[in-house]
């Protein structure tokens, strides 16, 4: 069984200006899939449509057309309530960490309202977290700390260490060393392939970053406007581009 | 050879309000040479950046300056007295991170650049025009009917290009670019750097190219700085650094950066650049340094003069010395 | 909450440098203080609450002297015992405005840039309605309907400025709708309401916060125009804005009836705005250039 599964997924954002409505094919007929364990990464550019891939795929954005399939069940059939029962088992872990943490919450806190829904006992909750944070190489004393106290790099694992607490079946990254410095992006690329390797997650990346893609996956998806123009896997993609904008993406890296 | 900028022993800070100043810049050395692509790189707070910025003249209200900067011979920093009104905007000139924060979003283009001419050459609205239109043709905007346009109707590449025409429309010879494709995609950087190297050549302008990239620094560079912690750590010619790092914190940039292509093992340094704040003693780079001396603790390295590359390391004591 | 506290304090230590702040906060406490001893201070409590008697008719209007350090208005009051129980009204209609417009405003605000759609619409209608409603106007009409006295007061400022604040709040709380640690919440299957009060409302203080401690001072003016304009309380009561009403037909003749309680209400104003502003400023340009540095 596929982790997740878009099959044709159309997506759209609707304006009314005056009384024309505009429609904005974010993701047009959009299809891929992932297995148990894969590595897959999605590169696009800024209006390629990544977020709205990213949303759709956590239950937030309803397609206009398709299906959106995570671990077998079509999410969008379900109520938004209820979607969360699916969607907890996706770990997501966010772009940049200056908003994707409440400043305001411990750290320990941020963590474990992951489980909040889940039926675990506050003991047992705990020993999760504690474990998701030494997984990313994090001392335990982070826990009762702000999130203002810790470098962008800590941060970064943080949510790393989130999306890890319910031994999630996939994890979407998004962007996830973009807001780093080399040194720091180095040590996350290195971290999250010795999770991949422990924990055996299927892992869905979205990126700009080629380069960065290559050491977190195995097959590339290349998006542009909305619609996927190439799918390969990583070194073919590399030895031999097919489409002009895959051509051109490359060009620039080497 | 003629300089164009010298810096010497240039300190910039930021104080607030009654606090400590902060300094992002402490002590810092540079030489660039007329008509060449000079690149500073490094990490973020490293004070590449401060040090852009300082050597146009547009620091912010609240940053102070100790060191000698000069243009073109000229002194525009001296002691803690700028000069700048000298240099700013007639030789040395600006462009951006962010393209969209360089241009003004209500004003049409051609009368921001009427404007920016008419202030500082005194241009009349026509012959402003003209010049605008043949800036754009040698950015790759040929097309005349943009001057009518606002700039939130062109992309982000073509507003940098904007960007790039309107920092050389008062004439200067001197441009900083600051990280000048950071805010766009990844398939338009090399045109910009492309056109950047072109105009270099075509107007013999100075470039000074700020960026964390070392690999971009590395296509149109011809002297490169690397900056750590508000210190230039490695000084020479770009592609000899590229070939033969000597400081550690240049080698640990080269291992650490995925080039596409190669599946090299990415070596994981421990650590994150220093806060400014949280200056060590001695040496900044001590705490990631796999190959540091005792006396790197302590002792801060001076200048060492490396087969005409300059290195800010001990393990280089031995050769000339330099301050 | 332990963050909001230290944060505060950290700002009034910087803010203290400045010298308006300074002054500011001197002059309110000032004020303060006069509001809660003024009754037990004043030297002829009975006159400070309004009462004339026969004494006072027999003294008349009488410029300041020794006797009566701040004067004597038409009905042969002491002005300064007037004053001194006219600081807690003058407080007190500001105190209840500046805490209960917030609130409602910052509520509709919340909630409208949570839960998105028609609520949001139609909160969005209201606020943009009730913003254009001058307070004096209200005032008027209700007159007609309930009379005079504080409730008009406080009903006709609490109408108009809620809106301002529910705006305010509003576009931030829409920010931080955004934000992804709202998103991580989502997907963790977090009920609405729970987000609202872990990550909405903690983040979105900070605007009406500031801008309803920078507000006081107008209040205080406005309450002030609306008893100076007859709207509010009954000729007689121990409010500045009242006495400064009751003198002014004897203005050229007697400036000192209607000039003083002026004077307390715009040196009073003043000192709170002063406040305000500082903290504002601390609030946000200091935020603005701390990022920098790391750039």
């Amino acid at each position: 069984m596929n982790v997740l599964s878009l099959r044709n997924v159309t997506v759209e954002y609707r304006e009314w200006r005056g009384f024309k409505l505009s429609r904005l094919r974010a993701l047009d007929h959009v299809s891929f899939s992932l297995e148990k364990g894969e590595r897959v990464a999605v590169i696009g550019e800024s209006g390629a449509g990544k977020t709205t891939l990213i949303k759709t795929i956590l239950g937030l954005l309803r397609p206009v057309e398709g299906k959106v399939l995570v671990l077998g069940t079509d999410i969008y059939k379900l109520p938004k309530k209820k979607r969360h029962i699916v969607t907890v088992k996706i770990g997501y872990v966010p772009q940049s960490p200056g908003k994707a943490l409440n400043p305001k919450l411990k750290v320990k806190t941020t963590l474990l309202e992951a489980l909040e829904k889940s039926k675990v006992s506050e003991e047992e909750a705990l020993k999760r977290v504690e474990e998701a944070i030494r997984l990313v190489n994090l001392d335990p004393s982070v826990l009762e700390m702000y999130p203002d106290q810790l470098s962008g790099g800590m941060q970064q694992r943080i949510l790393i260490a989130r999306s890890l607490v319910n031994n999630p079946e996939l994890i979407l990254l998004d962007e996830p060393t973009s807001a780093l410095d080399v040194s720091t992006q180095a040590q996350i690329i290195n971290l999250l392939n010795i999770i991949h390797e422990k924990l055996k997650p299927a892992l869905l990346l979205v990126t700009h970053d080629l380069p960065v893609a290559q050491y977190l996956a195995d097959r590339v998806i290349v998006l542009y406007r909305g619609r996927i123009v190439e799918e390969n896997t990583i070194d073919e993609l590399i030895r031999n581009p097919q489409h002009s904008y895959t051509r051109l993406l490359i060009e620039s890296y080497l | 050879m003629v300089l164009a900028v010298e810096v010497e022993n240039l300190s910039v800070g930021y104080v607030d309000e009654g606090e400590e100043a902060l300094w992002a810049v402490r002590g810092v050395n540079l030489k660039v040479l007329e008509g060449s692509i000079h690149c500073i790189v490094g990490e973020s707070g490293c004070g590449k950046s401060t040090l852009g910025k300082a050597i146009v003249g547009i620091l912010p209200p609240h940053a102070v300056i100790k060191g000698v900067i000069k243009i073109f011979g000229e002194k525009v920093v001296d002691g803690d007295k700028t000069l700048y009104h000298k240099s700013r905007g007639k030789l040395v000139t600006f462009i951006p991170q962010n393209p969209a924060k360089a241009l003004n979003p209500y004003l049409r283009i051609g009368d921001q650049f009427y404007y920016v001419m008419k202030s500082l050459r005194n241009y009349d609205k026509r012959r402003a025009l003209e010049e605008a239109g043949k800036l754009l043709k040698l950015v790759g905007l040929p097309d005349t009917s943009y001057l009518d346009k606002y700039p939130h109707e062109f992309s982000g590449g073509m507003q940098q290009r904007i960007a790039i025409a309107m920092a050389l429309a008062n004439g200067a010879k001197i441009v900083v670019a600051d990280e000048p494709t950071s805010f766009l995609d990844a398939h338009l950087r090399l045109q910009i750097l492309k056109l950047l190297d072109e105009l270099s050549e075509k107007l013999e302008l100075t470039v000074i190219m700020i960026t964390h990239d070392i690999l971009m620094a590395s296509k149109i560079c011809d002297h490169l700085s690397v900056m750590y912690a508000g210190l230039v750590v490695e000084d020479g010619k770009c592609k000899e650094i590229l070939k033969n790092p000597l400081h550690p914190y240049t080698k640990m940039l080269l291992k650490v950066v995925p080039v596409l292509g190669t599946r090299k093992k990415l070596e994981s340094y421990v650590g994150e650049p220093p806060r400014l704040d949280e200056y060590p003693k001695g040496c900044p780079f001590y705490p990631r340094c796999p190959d540091r001396l005792e006396k790197c603790l302590n002792e801060k390295p001076p200048i060492f003069r490396v087969n005409g590359r300059l290195v800010s390391c001990w393990l280089y004591g031995g050769e000339y010395e330099r301050t | 909450m332990k963050e909001e506290f230290t944060d505060l304090q950290r700002m009034f230590k910087r803010a203290w440098r400045r010298v308006s702040f300074r002054i500011g906060t001197i002059n309110s406490i000032i004020v303060f203080l006069m509001a809660i001893l003024g009754p037990f201070i004043a030297p002829y409590p009975k006159e400070g609450w309004g009462i004339a008697s026969p004494e006072t008719v027999e003294r008349g209007v009488q410029p300041p002297s020794l006797k009566h350090p701040l004067g004597t208005d038409l009905l042969g009051r002491d002005i300064l015992s007037r004053i001194l129980v006219g600081a807690g009204y003058a407080l007190l209609q500001t105190a209840i405005v500046i805490l209960v417009s917030p609130a409602i405003g910052f509520l509709v605000g919340v909630v409208a840039a949570y839960y998105r759609g028609f609520v949001e619409k139609v909160l969005n209608y209201f606020t943009e309605i009730f913003i254009s409603f001058p307070a004096i106007i209200i005032a008027l009409a209700l007159n007609t309907i309930i009379g005079r006295g504080l409730t008009v007061i406080i009903l006709s400022l609490v109408i108009t400025w809620w809106s301002w604040y529910a705006r305010i709040t509003y576009v931030r709380a829409r920010e931080v709708r955004e934000m992804d640690y709202v998103v991580l919440a989502e997907i963790s299957g977090v009920p609405g309401w729970k987000i609202i009060l872990r990550h909405i409302i903690p983040n979105s203080t900070t605007p009406v916060l500031v801008q309803a401690i920078t507000d006081i001072g107008s209040v205080l003016l406005e309450a002030s125009s609306i008893n100076f304009l007859g709207l509010g309380f009954p000729a007689g009561f121990p409010d500045w804005g009242v006495m400064v009403h009751e003198g002014l037909l004897y203005i050229y003749s007697y400036p000192w009836v209607s000039l003083i309680p002026g004077f307390f209400i715009l040196v009073s104003a003043l000192g709170f705005s002063l406040v305000g502003d500082s903290l504002r400023e601390e609030l946000d340009p200091r935020l603005r250039r701390r990022w920098r540095l790391w750039f």
